[in-house]
């Protein structure tokens, strides 16, 4: 305890002292108010670093949207599809990019003819998919609207795979599709695109590949 | 049709306002000889603006290796990040570009891919955060399709990855556990639709481009069923990621 307290006292004295030799090293910088009685107070400048905030550069690299159009189910007629976009700009000429997507098929030609038979039930109708897309932008360029406004803009080609859900089964199907993406301004693009969903199935008899293709319009944001 | 001109309205004049006015913006000081502005962010858009050496610009934001900037005069363009990345800031530090992610340091790693599961057809999305720089920790989350059944399968696991400073080849090997569940395409319905799984797994990457890398991966999987019978699934994947 006693050496504890020893230790304290000098540690006080030693600083006291170093503040005695520091006192004539700067002497220039310091400011020495008269008082009328007494000793002069010298008086530190406690001047605080500013702390400069450098403000942080926002990326917008993520594209977010809704898309509409039309999706022809081969044999199910052409149907409205809608739909959900995200994407993700990883370079300036690659993107990955995630759709989900719902519309209804139609009647098929030979439920047409015969009224009394059901291919596929009520519920079975909906057709949904999800996909997971790379994408590359071969063709940049821009867009020129009259003498004025000049849209940048890009032609795309994406290749991917996903999940669609038709006849209340899931398939494993391959997709790919073109597309146009005309920046309107620093935060919004317009999107069309034209997608070829293909899967196996044997929904009218025998096993083949269909093809479903899309064209849609769409909107996305930047940020 | 009055609500939709108003609509209309708002969104011309928000299209014509100056981005975030209020925000507060990176300014730099160029200090090459000078630096292009494009009119796009892409190598191929043409030049139209330049700023010369010890003139100042605002950078407004960043899309992909682009930024885009805003000169004294008003005039907007977009600049390489490399060339940016010699600019100053007024306080003579360097300017806050960051720089590419290493690949062999990077974090976080978020990817999809084909696969097949048991002979199924799998569509697989993971993301991976690195604990260390070969140790991993990975969340998978993939469907599988198949003539019988469809599964959904998620799994936790860790991962090690035995030399991390191998670029463009590196094995790696991994344990977890995770969930499937089962749908059967037509009846009947299996005994169990979910079972609780654990696995083991054998695999590589390696580095393609700027942010892109590649994963291969072989699992076996243990199915834990109150059946008396084990299912032991193998997996065998290839994906694409890209890494932060």
């Amino acid at each position: 305890m006693e050496t504890r307290l020893g230790s304290v006292l000098l540690t006080a004295l030693l600083l006291s002292g170093c503040g005695w030799f520091h006192r004539g090293d700067k002497a220039s910088n310091q400011v020495v108010v008269d008082e009328p009685e007494g000793e002069p107070v010298i008086v530190d400048p406690q001047v605080k670093r500013r702390e400069v905030r450098v403000p942080k550069i926002k990326a917008k690299d993520f594209e977010v949207g809704a898309y509409f159009g039309a999706l022809s189910i081969q044999d199910f007629g052409v149907n409205p599809v809608y739909g959900v976009r995200a994407a993700y700009h990883v370079s300036e000429d690659l993107f990955v990019e995630g759709y989900v997507a719902r519309s209804k098929g139609g009647t098929t030609s030979l439920e047409d003819e015969f009224p009394e038979v059901t291919v596929v039930s009520n519920a079975g109708r909906y057709f949904t998919y999800y996909d997971l897309d790379l994408g590359y932008n071969v063709l940049p360029g821009e867009i020129f609207l009259g003498r004025g406004r000049a849209f940048n803009s890009q032609l795309y080609v994406t290749v991917g795979m996903g999940d669609v859900k038709f006849a209340e089964q899931d398939h494993f199907a391959l997709n790919f599709g073109v597309g146009e993406r005309i920046v309107i301004t620093d935060w919004l693009a317009l999107h069309l695109d034209v997608r070829d969903h293909i899967f196996e199935t044997d929904l009218t008899g025998r096993t083949k590949n269909v093809d479903n293709i899309e064209a849609t319009l769409g909107l996305t944001t930047f940020f | 049709m009055r609500r939709l001109l108003a609509l209309l309205l708002l969104l011309q004049a928000s299209a014509l306002t100056p981005i975030h006015a209020k925000e507060r913006l990176v300014e730099v000081i160029i200090t090459d000889p000078f630096i292009e502005m494009h009119s796009g962010p892409g190598r191929g858009y043409p030049v139209v603006f330049v700023v010369g050496r010890d003139d100042t610009v605002t950078i407004l934001f960043s899309h992909t290796e682009w930024y885009k900037v805003r000169a004294a005069g008003g005039q907007e363009g977009w600049v390489r990040r490399n060339d940016l990345a010699r600019t100053v800031l007024p306080s003579g530090d360097p300017a806050p570009i960051p720089p590419y992610p290493v690949f062999s340091s990077h974090r976080w790693e978020i990817g999809a891919g084909y696969g097949v599961f048991n002979h199924q057809n799998l569509v697989t999305s993971w993301a991976d955060f690195g604990l260390t720089e070969s140790l991993d920790v990975e969340f998978v989350v993939q469907q599988a399709l198949g003539t019988i059944d469809d599964r959904y399968i998620t799994t936790i696991g860790l991962r090690h990855t035995f030399v991390p400073e191998w670029k463009w080849f590196s094995p790696t090997a991994g344990v977890g556990t995770g969930f499937q569940y089962i749908d059967n395409k037509s009846p009947p319905q299996p005994l169990e639709r979910s079972n609780q799984m654990a696995y083991v797994s054998l695999g590589a990457r390696g580095f393609i481009t700027r942010r892109f890398m590649w994963r291969a991966d072989w699992r076996k999987y243990d199915v834990f069923t109150n059946q008396n019978q084990t299912q032991e699934p193998e997996e065998w994947k290839l994906g694409l990621a890209v890494f932060f």
